[in-house]
């Protein structure tokens, strides 16, 4: 008996709270049991909430965070990420970090570490190799679920990466952006973890709601592929748009924050797409550009073009629609093609504004 | 009132289910069945308890127990299956889950109308793995018909019981857990862990729940009248490569460093090219509890955390 029993030390340490026995003599799994009935009792389950009921909910609030004076780190690593980032920045970084939990990894993969070391190498970039201006940050919520809506281009999602530390730095209210990746990304050795690491999700219906009822702020870019297959000529030219982001925000009623970016369709222009090869290598595109194959890998580095992020007016679609509209693929459609005829002006608006 | 029957007692998990059993005022009977004899920490609990030993992929020898003079007296009204559960280090390679013994046994007991509920404690790595570090898996997801056999069988047992989730006098519950982490550190049921070695860039995210919470849920899934699949895991998740370390770290021959990464840079080579690895081996599955939590009330209340550089795993109680 004995030989099965936690020794002392381990009695300690789960400091007595056996949920089998407790000192009144109930039998708590079963207190528990009671109460998951009593809350799952049939009800006509109200598939659209009224709006106005459901705005009164904002859903679980998002813990405020308390400014904690930035730890010592023992790696090299991190103590290269300490020297590159400033006390205002670690700050930042620890208030858009409380969405992911206390523990070292959330259930996705981020490690908040992992995001240090990236931000202080990112920052550098963002700084000084793309001089990345950006506005219209008193658009992004500063709690909540939330979606930003990007046009994509280039060959690597520096775009991504760019908007990223640019929320987190530069917000009114820093947050960690959850971005979507393509699910090709995920069949890849050793980027498959990093881009979980630096909280980079790959784009399943489940995942994506995973961050909407975690209050996360979400960057998906809806042209897919489609934004980084667009030759030279179509710089700056919005594909076709996917519908899911529309939805999920009107299923989680996060508002959808369309973001424009300047510079990422330069940064590595597509003068021809060798189809087969792509097709043969499993990669959606396999680029011929002013500098790859020419280069080798090198070629595929970005040019230090100018970035510019604007981020516009959110849309409420769960305001004006029922929840039902999901299932209208029409009417899902014309919500996507104004968030895209959006993103559009913005492209053009400030477009025009650089050649002048 | 309920007179429960549950499979393979011999491991530690099925000692904490006994344990609460015992406890449990709403139980008046426990039949213990094993295929060794009879283990010593049932001792205590044997007003309450009693002990068969037998081999359930035998047909025979469950149609024999289920018309014996004690099956006949302890006339138990559920039944919790357990699977062999071994620590996933000390028989690398081997989990041996009997889909034989599942279906011998959910064949027997749905012939007894007295049997009313059956609750089987599948697997988390039933799923199909998509690509990617880390993914939300509910229980609608697609199941791996082309795992390998370790996780197949797995499959099979899993849905030789979902066959009879519509039966409506016969209430079958799956559990689905994650990784289970014992209180000494063990690991079971996770087919990525079994070997040392993994493909090469890939490193996913594991869930993990303590077998007290699993425990737990097994009680609640007896008690309720909730028939259907739930996925059972903690909050936790680990990469695989600090849980294999942790376990490494208890028990592992090893060669000569230098030595040891050739041999495992080769065979991950090797695997990768091939592609011959299990999914799971490659892609995480992170197990959506929410069916479980609502249906069931289930809540874990033990953390599981890792420790030191060797990576020492702990059971905390949720405060």
């Amino acid at each position: 008996m004995s030989g099965h029993q936690p020794g002392a030390q381990g009695r300690e340490r789960l400091g007595g709270t056996d949920p089998f026995r407790s000192s009144d003599g109930t039998v708590p799994y079963l207190a528990r049991l009671r109460e998951a009935r009593a809350r799952s009792t049939p009800s006509e389950e109200p598939e659209e909430a009224p709006a106005s009921a459901a705005a009164a909910d904002p859903g679980p609030p998002v813990p405020e965070v308390a400014l904690e004076d930035p730890k010592p780190r023992d790696g090299w690593f991190d103590r290269a990420a300490g020297l590159l980032l400033d006390r205002d920045e670690e700050r930042r970084l620890q208030a858009a970090a409380v969405s992911c939990g206390d523990g070292a990894y959330d259930r996705l993969g981020i490690s908040i570490q992992t995001c240090r070391r990236t931000l202080a190498l990112f920052k550098l970039l963002h700084r000084y190799y793309f001089r990345v201006e950006s506005s219209g940050h008193e658009q992004i919520p500063e709690k909540g679920s939330a979606i930003l809506a990007g046009n994509h281009g280039g060959l690597l999602p520096f775009d991504a990466a760019m908007a990223v530390v640019d929320v987190c730095l530069r917000a009114n209210s820093p947050r960690l952006v959850r971005t979507i990746v393509e699910r090709w990304v995920g069949s890849l050795p050793f980027l498959n973890v990093f881009y979980a690491r630096v909280g980079q999700v790959i784009g399943t219906r489940e995942n994506f709601r995973e961050l909407l009822s975690r209050q996360e702020l979400v960057l998906v870019f809806p042209e897919g592929v489609g934004g980084i297959q667009k030759r030279a000529a179509d710089r700056y030219v919005l594909q076709p748009f996917r519908v899911g982001f529309v939805e999920e925000s009107i299923r989680s009623r996060a508002p959808i924050v369309p973001v424009a970016f300047i510079g990422a369709d330069d940064q590595a222009p597509i003068l021809y797409d060798i189809k087969p090869l792509a097709k043969l290598l499993q990669l959606p595109v396999f680029p011929v550009t002013p500098t790859f194959p020419l280069l080798g890998p090198l070629g595929l580095l970005p040019y230090p073009v100018r970035y510019e992020i604007e981020y516009g007016e959110p849309f409420h679609f769960y305001e004006e629609h029922p929840q039902s509209v999901i299932g209208d693929p029409q009417a899902v459609r014309k919500m996507v093609e104004r968030v895209r005829g959006r993103i559009q002006s913005m492209v053009d608006r400030r477009l025009r504004a650089r050649e002048r | 009132m309920r007179r429960v029957l549950v499979s393979h007692v011999d491991s530690r998990l099925a000692r904490r289910l006994i344990k609460a059993l015992y406890h449990d005022p709403e139980v008046v009977l426990v039949l213990g069945l094993g295929t060794g004899p009879a283990p010593g920490y049932l001792k205590p609990y044997r007003d309450k308890c009693v002990y068969q030993r037998l081999d359930l992929a035998r047909p025979r020898h469950v149609l024999n127990l289920f018309r014996s003079e004690r099956f006949l007296r302890t006339r138990p009204n559920s039944v919790v299956h357990l699977p062999p559960l071994l620590d996933a280090r000390r028989v690398p390679g081997k989990l041996p889950v009997a889909v034989a013994e599942t279906r011998c046994l959910i064949e027997e007991c749905k012939q007894r109308p007295e049997i009313e509920r059956f609750v089987h404690l599948s697997s988390g790595f039933v799923y199909r793995a998509e690509p990617g570090n880390a993914n939300v898996v509910s229980e609608e997801q697609v199941l791996d018909f082309d795992a390998a056999s370790e996780i197949r069988a797995f499959v099979d047992a899993d849905l030789t019981c979902q066959a009879e989730l519509k039966n409506p006098e016969f209430r079958v519950t799956i559990l689905r857990p994650a990784t289970i982490v014992t209180e000494a550190g063990e690991v079971l049921q996770s087919p990525p862990l079994e070997v040392p070695e993994a493909p090469l860039g890939f490193d996913p995210m594991l869930s993990v729940v303590s077998e007290r919470d699993v425990a737990s849920a097994l009680l609640l899934a007896l008690h309720a009248d909730c028939p259907g699949i739930y996925n059972i895991a903690g909050r936790e998740v680990f990469p695989r490569s600090a849980l294999a370390r942790s376990l490494r770290a208890v028990a592992r021959p090893t060669l000569p460093r230098l030595l040891s990464s050739a041999v495992s840079l080769a065979r991950q080579t090797l695997d990768l090219l091939r592609g011959s690895e299990s999914g799971c081996r490659r892609y995480g599955l992170a197990l959506d509890t929410r069916r479980a939590r609502e249906s069931l009330g289930f809540e874990p209340q033990y953390r599981i955390e890792l420790h030191g550089p060797d990576g020492r795993i702990e059971t905390v109680a949720v405060r």
